[in-house]
């Protein structure tokens, strides 16, 4: 026996129309959307059963779909990433929640030396399609270890394909396309837009292709390029700009790996300078291959250095929280900088 | 009449043949037969395959001899190609007697382009879809959590199949072990655990491992039946795992059976040396003497059906013959190019491997293809 196939998805045709939703509420619905739609699917982690996690991003699906669809896990990392891997290889679809980015240590080595390899290294005779959803980013006063942006850890793990939205319509869109897509995917959701981002979201069916990013304001003077948490203080930033007369065309990344380099390209050629905003560390930053690419394939075009705008290389304060952040001040001045070379 | 949590291993065949207790029905001279075959085909692998070894044909392999009756054992204790198998590198005994083609494992251990997994990894680790034998991971217990996970699926199916997961004694010590054995426990999924415990993990022996007396109590922790088996008694670890495998199948949630074994051989080749540096000459005196294919050899001979020496040796010379013909044909498939780099990392090609494969392509081809 094995699981029902999928029922086809419910096509726009038949529910129109569409809701302002918060980002959490965004991921709640991908989820319970895939859980009808495939019995294949089932959600599982720390406290996302009854309760419903820990931000109530699976609030009201156990209840809904039952425990067997539905469940806590014991307290490991480890356990819940490597088990996602088996049910994977055995013809499930599990999207399992890592309570905090930061916990995603513990399930370190199933994340790179089993869900990432175990397709190539049977060249292809078993695979494992699974989503890891987990909290990440600062901004909600949680000090180190419910902060940090380890994003560039799995970017830099082949195999792996790596998103985070930063808003309701792409958080829904993305998670869809994750849980559907045959690569383990690690999903991050900015912590803190959760509740602060709202957006409008289609009531019918519709997925968000990995790799390709989003441009969010049109411009022709430099290109602001973001991802997740940082993406509204990134528009801000363009904002204010634009009252000085400087107008910055704005790229939220969404897909790190892949990444959309045709869409970053296009822009900083048109526009000859870039700035590149994210909250993780500086060193290794995710933003360092894409400031590399940049210089590479547009040396000649660029007016200016590429610029990066990121977190510091310590560890996530708990008092300093906000001035951490690269917030809209400290972009907007990084874009003055860029525009005056 | 199995129990759990016994202080002394399991046994049934004493270690010059004789039965210590009575002898299974199902043990017939004929089945006995087959199993000694599958034993000596295994050791005879080896053995050929640290001959290529030395001849610097292969360039990594993990013996097994002296562990080929838990191996065998096992494999003839579950449901090939039904149940499913998350093994560890030492583990070509239970795939071959699986029905993992020799051929494949061999052209596993030369990374040729017969090889089913297209030289992803270093020898000795291999994968056979059809077998559901998983391809072996290097990461230490790193394959228990996925184990787990196989059997919470399988039991979400509500299919009858069970997952086998094996790992040697040292893997007991890994985070992924307990994480994982107590994840399949508290959902109650039908995972056979099953400890090759061959006493040494590299140069550190058990006392080194563990402070507890032996692996199989630490079941009892975890809210599992334990059971510890003469891992060198292949009626032994038949009969335990016939019980325990009929548990699980029956939804009792999952089980740990430690095989009490010796790794006769050394650890690897990185290892060669292995009784000059940790071991005594004596203990693996003492361990060959327990050896689990005289032992079947002794039990035959005592049921009347003994093997005789020039059986021994045809089975020895059809094995070397088998392996032979297989390097030969794994040798002329040839070396895989630097195109398979590219596949299997992601279910299709995204654009920036696109371009690094185009890159090698025109370094490769001097920029003419
Ligand atoms: C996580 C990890 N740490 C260390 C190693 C290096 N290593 C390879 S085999 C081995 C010993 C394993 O011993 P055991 O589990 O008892 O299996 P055995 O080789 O004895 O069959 C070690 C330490 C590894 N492969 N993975």
């Amino acid at each position: 026996m094995t699981a029902t196939e999928p029922k086809p998805a419910v096509q726009g045709s038949e529910a129109q129309g569409t809701r302002t939703l918060t980002l959490i509420q965004a991921v709640t619905e991908a989820l319970r959307e895939e859980l009808a739609r495939d019995e294949r699917v089932v959600v599982f982690g720390q406290d996302v059963g009854a309760r419903g996690g820990v931000f109530l991003a699976t609030a009201g699906l156990q209840a809904e779909f039952g425990e067997r669809r539905v469940f806590d896990t014991p307290l490991s990392e480890a356990s819940i990433v490597g088990a996602a891997v088996g049910m994977a290889v055995r013809g499930l679809r599990p999207v399992a929640e890592v309570q905090f980015a930061d916990y995603m240590g513990p399930g370190f080595d199933q994340i790179v030396s089993q869900a990432a390899k175990i397709r190539y290294r049977s060249g292809g005779q078993f695979t494992a399609p699974l989503v890891i959803r987990t909290p990440s980013g600062g901004g909600v006063k949680g000090g180190h270890h419910h902060s940090q942006s380890p994003e560039a850890y799995y970017a830099h793990t082949p195999g792996l394909k790596v998103v985070m939205p930063s808003t309701p319509y792409d958080a829904k869109g993305l998670l869809k396309a994750a849980i559907r897509g045959h690569d383990p995917v690690i999903y991050f959701e900015p912590k803190r837009l959760y509740r602060a981002a709202k957006g409008e979201v289609p009531a019918h069916d519709y997925t968000v292709e990995l790799g390709r990013g989003a441009v969010r304001r049109e411009g022709r003077d430099l290109t602001l390029i973001g991802y997740g948490g940082v993406m509204p203080d990134v528009e801000k930033a363009a904002a204010a700009l634009s009252k000085e007369g400087v107008e910055a065309e704005v790229i939220d990344l969404r897909s790190l790996v892949p990444w959309d380099r045709d869409l970053v390209l296009t822009s900083v050629e048109k526009t000859g300078r870039a700035v590149l905003v994210s909250e993780a560390p500086r060193t290794a930053n995710f933003m360092g291959e894409v400031a590399y690419v940049i210089q590479e394939e547009l040396f000649d075009a660029l007016l200016a250095p590429v610029s990066q705008v990121a977190g510091f290389d310590t560890p996530y304060p708990y008092v300093q929280d906000k001035v951490y952040l690269p917030g809209a001040n400290r972009i907007a001045a990084a874009c003055v900088k860029v525009l005056n070379y | 009449m199995i129990q759990p949590f016994t202080p002394d291993p399991l046994s049934w065949v004493a270690d010059d043949g004789q039965p210590i207790r009575e002898l299974p029905a199902r043990f017939t001279p004929e089945v006995l037969r087959g199993l000694h075959r599958d034993m000596v085909r295994a050791r005879e692998f080896d053995r050929k395959l640290v001959t290529l070894l030395r001849q610097g044909r292969t360039t990594f392999y993990a013996q097994s001899r002296g562990m080929e009756a838990t191996q065998v054992g096992l494999a003839r204790s579950i449901r090939v190609g039904h149940d499913w198998v998350w093994p560890y590198y030492r583990d070509h005994a239970l795939g071959l007697t699986m029905g993992v083609p020799l051929l494949d494992l061999v052209s596993q251990c030369l990374g040729t382009n017969s090889d089913p997994c297209r030289g992803r990894q270093m020898p000795h680790h291999f994968g056979a879809g059809r077998q559901n034998f998983v391809s072996i991971s290097s990461s230490i217990a790193s394959q228990v959590p996925p184990a787990a996970g196989n059997a919470m699926a399988q039991k979400y199916l509500g299919v009858d199949e069970i997952t086998v997961c094996t790992f040697g004694d040292g893997a007991t010590s890994e985070g992924d072990w307990h994480a994982g054995v107590n994840m399949a426990a508290v959902n109650g999924a039908p995972c056979l655990f099953v400890c090759e415990n061959n006493q040494w993990a590299i140069s550190t022996p058990l006392r080194g491992q563990m402070a507890s007396e032996t692996v199989h109590v630490k079941a009892r922790a975890y809210g599992m039946p334990g059971y510890l088996v003469d891992g060198n008694d292949i009626v032994a670890v038949m009969e335990v795992l016939a019980h325990v495998v009929e548990e699980l199948r029956r939804g009792s949630g999952p089980a740990l059976v430690e095989c009490l074994t010796y790794r006769v051989g050394s650890h690897s080749n990185a290892d060669a040396d292995a009784e000059k540096n940790y071991r005594t000459r004596e203990e693996v005196a003492l361990w060959t003497a327990r050896d689990p294919i005289t032992r079947v050899e002794g039990l035959l001979e005592h049921l009347g059906h003994p093997v005789s020496a020039e059986e021994r040796a045809g089975l020895i010379a059809a094995t070397h013959r088998e392996v032979d013909e297989a390097v030969g044909q794994a040798e002329a498939s040839g070396q895989p190019d630097w195109r398979i780099m590219f596949e299997d990392v992601y279910a299709d090609l995204p654009v920036h491997l696109r371009e690094q494969a185009a890159f090698l392509r025109a370094e490769q081809t001097g920029g003419r293809a």
